[in-house]
């Protein structure tokens, strides 16, 4: 650490003062900071434990677990409810298909609206999706919203996903993604969206369609190797017969069609499923939820996206015992994997999502999240409810890092406020700062700490010699930092 | 700090052979399994249209249904769907060959599993994670240090690339800059310059852009002259390997996905689109590549094939045999390879499903060997021992 304490603790005054300083921003953007005073410098384990609970930790979080504690931070983190988020709700306040009914958002896309472009519904939501990233107070509740709608992926270009995933982030993601793991498997399978993305509204007796049976078990619950075989597919398939959307009154809701249910007998998983319409599916539900391959199957996932690539056995183990003993309580999982495993944490890198966010999150932003930063995020390969295969898009370095440009031309164009409807203020962060080295102030700010005497002398050299004058010198540092390797990792 | 990467694993290999570089290999994997029973069409089995009364594609004399929906004959038992006429004419120069019923031993019917152990050319998870094209390059030394030695074409590099050597993605080359303001891109470029000095995957992107800047823009930016690309994203890819291939960047592996083939339910529309775009694609690449096919290879792959009977919605379920074409001036093409097994009910396995007949490992071991020069197929393919066929596929 090379800035001294008197340093740090200027720069940690950022947020507010720069805040303050740029008199365009909005006074909303002023509520639910807190008091940034006489906090010590973050430890580098916690900043990044702090980058892997939040989108990019931004000062004011950096500030809180200075103050109480990566603990007491999580466990607040655990209760988003008791968290104020009215600046982020403020922002979203355009946004009004968020929380219409599947039969609203029908209707709105049905011509009843002539100049209403059905774009607008998916649209709004990948929108309000990035600014929930960026400004939400509740970060580790995104983070788990983003997590389970990659478990439970859906692509709103297949058919009237385009409009039903509006209702299943909602229903499914949002509603449960600290609760019950049983919940929300039940959630996903009742949701119109996940029945149309799978091709079950056209699984019927006698002719049944596999796709939606086979990726309950390999997805979204025991996993490929979780122990099921090929005749379980189709018996599971026969037993979601008739599961289904509405097509007429109440649009878009779910629906048990008896007549295209099959009533024969079935045997899933070694038991026998006795004729029982709806309550066939629903009772391998239940067995789904509590089933040890499942336990497996998502913890382990959990703990790819918390800790590491190849997470450590030892903190799986733990998270499927408090899996089985809680009955699924994400909550409880979630405790294990990130209290005694974030000690063990290895190097993640970022996926495109969590760049941009952590981006426009660090440097402060002041950006809509709009076409001008998802036309750079499908550049980069991951725009929200994008994917089009059911499995999610990957959690792993190899499937993100052969594609630098797109990311170094975001992060310049960031930092040099190339972005519509995307600012940053360098100077007013700088300014408020308190400390006038640029340098120290950006990979403070993005890297946690300032880099070794080498590295910088090395940059400002390089940049002095390509002529760079003072003015310039700010975003080309900033976006530097932003396109370095070490920011890829999070 | 900004350049630490001493926990990053290392991957060893044996030491490469040297060899002169083969063909430029062009690898297109149809992701979400493709119905090959409706490409490659067995209008000769009864059996085929009893198990698909409604999606069959009626045969080249069925007089009841329009000429232009018909089978279009190509031995007397197999045709290509009408939608596929396109590559028609590469077959009867015979730089188009066919090898139908090959696949994967894998009998998950899970897509993803399947890809996965497709691309890493491997039986079973206990296999090298590495890529088979990513292996095949780190184990033949050919003198090209190109950063564009191999390329993904897409936002992601495959799964299939991954290795030793590095691999990057490319979308667009038209994209790939840093911008017009000449002063700013000088100091961006100064800054990346020192930021990934030691970071291999910066280095290969920096050299990358500095190849790419040398391109004709004009040719960049236009269509081909000489052929009509599909507007798609596999369109672009392929046009862009073409004009990789003709800049002469040190290119010897593409690959390049197209994807959208699960098609559970009301297949047939949407499998007419797919056929086009890789139809019209596939043309104009043959077209434009016309002075470049002594020196290059295109081979098509899929994770398995679809369920020889059609289901309840139109659409069919995970199957198991699949197809591969072979596009190349050296293919023994105009032939349809591999054994058929028949679609009779006891021809069939699993749950119903077309039989593999030939090892997908068996043809890219054959192209491999015989076109990319590459002796050590053992490594590419470990545990696996290709079936004795040699040129089977090029004369």
């Amino acid at each position: 650490m090379t800035l001294s304490r008197r340093d740090f603790l200027k720069l940690t005054g950022l947020v507010a003062a720069s805040s303050a300083l740029a008199s365009c921003r909005p006074l909303y953007e002023l509520a639910g900071h807190p008091p940034l005073t006489g906090w010590p410098p973050l430890s580098p384990a916690d900043f990044r434990a702090l980058n892997r609970l939040t989108f990019g930790a931004r000062l004011a979080e950096r500030a809180r677990v200075a103050e109480i504690g990566l603990l007491a931070w999580v466990e607040e983190q655990l209760a988003p409810d008791s968290i104020n988020d009215f600046a982020c709700n403020l922002r979203l306040r355009n946004l009004d298909t968020l929380a219409m009914t599947g039969q609203q958002l029908f209707d709105l896309s049905n011509k009843l609206f002539d100049d209403f472009d059905l774009e607008t519904v998916p649209n709004q939501l990948r929108q309000g999706t990035l600014i929930r990233q960026v400004y939400s107070q509740r970060q580790l509740y995104e983070v788990m919203v983003e997590f389970w709608n990659d478990h439970f992926n859906i692509a709103t270009d297949k058919g009237e996903c385009y409009y039903l995933k509006t209702v299943d982030d909602r229903q499914v993601a949002r509603a449960h993604a600290l609760g019950s793991f049983r919940d929300l498997l039940w959630a996903s399978a009742h949701s119109p969206a996940m029945l149309v993305y799978l091709d079950n509204q056209a699984n019927h007796k006698s002719a049944p369609n596999e796709n939606y049976a086979r990726e309950l078990l390999e997805l979204h619950s025991l996993g490929v190797h979780g122990g099921y075989s090929q005749a379980d597919v189709m018996e599971l398939a026969r037993c979601l017969t008739g599961w289904s959307v509405k097509e007429h009154f109440w649009r878009g809701e779910f629906t048990f069609n008896t007549e295209q249910h099959d009533t024969g007998e079935k045997v899933v998983l070694g038991a026998r499923i006795p004729p029982g319409g709806q309550d066939e599916a629903e009772s391998v539900l239940e067995r789904l939820a509590r089933h040890p391959s499942t336990a497996q199957f998502v913890v382990e996932k959990l703990a790819r996206r918390f800790l590491a690539d190849d997470p450590p056995a030892e903190i799986v183990q733990k998270g499927v015992h408090a899996f089985d003993v809680s009955s699924g309580d994400i909550r409880t999982v979630l405790k294990v994997i990130l209290l005694d495993g974030l000690p063990l944490a290895r190097e993640k890198y970022k996926r495109p999502v969590n760049f941009v966010a952590a981006s426009l999150r660090m440097l402060n932003a002041e950006s809509d999240c709009g076409s001008a930063v998802q036309d750079y995020l499908l550049r980069m390969g991951q725009v929200p409810f994008n994917w089009p295969t059911p499995d999610g898009c990957p959690d792993h370095v190899a499937a993100w890092q052969g594609n630098l440009m797109p990311r170094w031309q975001f992060a310049f164009a960031l930092a040099r406020n190339e972005l519509a409807k995307t600012e940053v203020d360098l100077t007013a962060l700088l300014a408020a700062s308190g400390v006038d080295n640029p340098l120290d102030v950006f990979s403070t700010l993005l890297l946690g700490a300032p880099l070794p005497a080498n590295e910088k002398d090395a940059l400002l050299t390089s940049l002095r010699s390509a002529g760079a004058s003072h003015d310039e010198l700010l975003p080309i540092l900033a976006g530097g930092l932003l396109a370095s390797p070490a920011f890829q990792w999070r | 700090m900004l350049t630490d990467k001493s926990w990053l694993p290392r991957l060893a290999f044996a030491p490469p052979q040297t060899a002169p570089r083969g063909d430029t290999l062009v690898v297109i994997f149809l992701r979400g399994a493709a119905d090959v029973l409706n490409m490659v069409v067995p209008h000769g089995e009864n059996a085929y249209y009893n198990l698909r009364p409604s999606l069959g594609i009626p045969r080249p004399d069925d007089t009841r249904a329009k000429n232009e929906s018909r089978t279009i004959n190509l031995d007397g038992f197999f045709g290509l769907h009408p939608e596929m006429r396109l590559l028609l004419e590469m077959w009867q120069e015979k730089q188009l060959a066919i090898i139908h019923a090959c696949g994967a031993p894998d009998e998950s019917r899970s897509h993803f599993k399947a890809m996965e152990l497709m691309e890493r050319g491997v039986d079973d998870e206990r296999g090298p994670a590495s890529g088979w094209i990513g292996r095949h390059l780190a184990t033949l030394d050919t003198g090209n240090s190109s950063p564009l030695r191999a390329i993904g074409l897409g936002q992601m590099p495959q799964r299939s690339l991954s290795g030793s050597v590095p691999v990057s993605a490319l979308r667009s080359i038209a994209d790939f800059h840093l911008g017009k303001d000449l002063r700013a891109v000088a100091q961006m470029r100064s800054a990346l310059n020192t930021i990934y000095a030691e970071d291999v995957a910066g280095q290969e992107t920096l050299k990358i852009l500095d190849i790419l800047q040398k391109l004709d823009p004009i040719a960049q930016s236009q269509n081909s002259q000489i052929a009509q690309y599909p507007d798609s994203d596999f369109g672009p890819a392929l046009r862009q390997t073409a004009l990789l291939i003709k800049a002469e960047v040190g290119l010897e592996v593409a690959a390049i996905d197209l994807g959208g083939w699960d098609t559970h339910f009301a297949q047939a529309g949407i499998q007419v689109n797919l056929l086009k775009d890789l139809s019209a694609g596939l043309a104009a690449f043959h077209a434009e590549m016309h002075d470049h096919l002594g020196s290059l290879t295109v081979v098509t792959m899929s994770e398995f094939g679809r369920r020889a009977a059609e289901n309840g919605s139109l659409g069919t379920d995970h199957g198991h045999g699949s197809m591969m074409m072979v596009m190349g001036g050296h293919v023994n093409g105009g032939r349809i390879h591999g054994q058929w097994p028949g679609l009779e009910t006891e021809q069939l396995v699993g749950p119903g499903d077309l039989a593999v007949t030939t090892d997908y490992r068996d043809v890219l071991a054959e192209i491999i060997q015989n076109r990319l020069n590459n002796p050590a197929v053992g490594e590419i393919f470990p545990g696996y021992f290709p079936a004795p066929l040699p040129r089977l596929l090029f004369d």
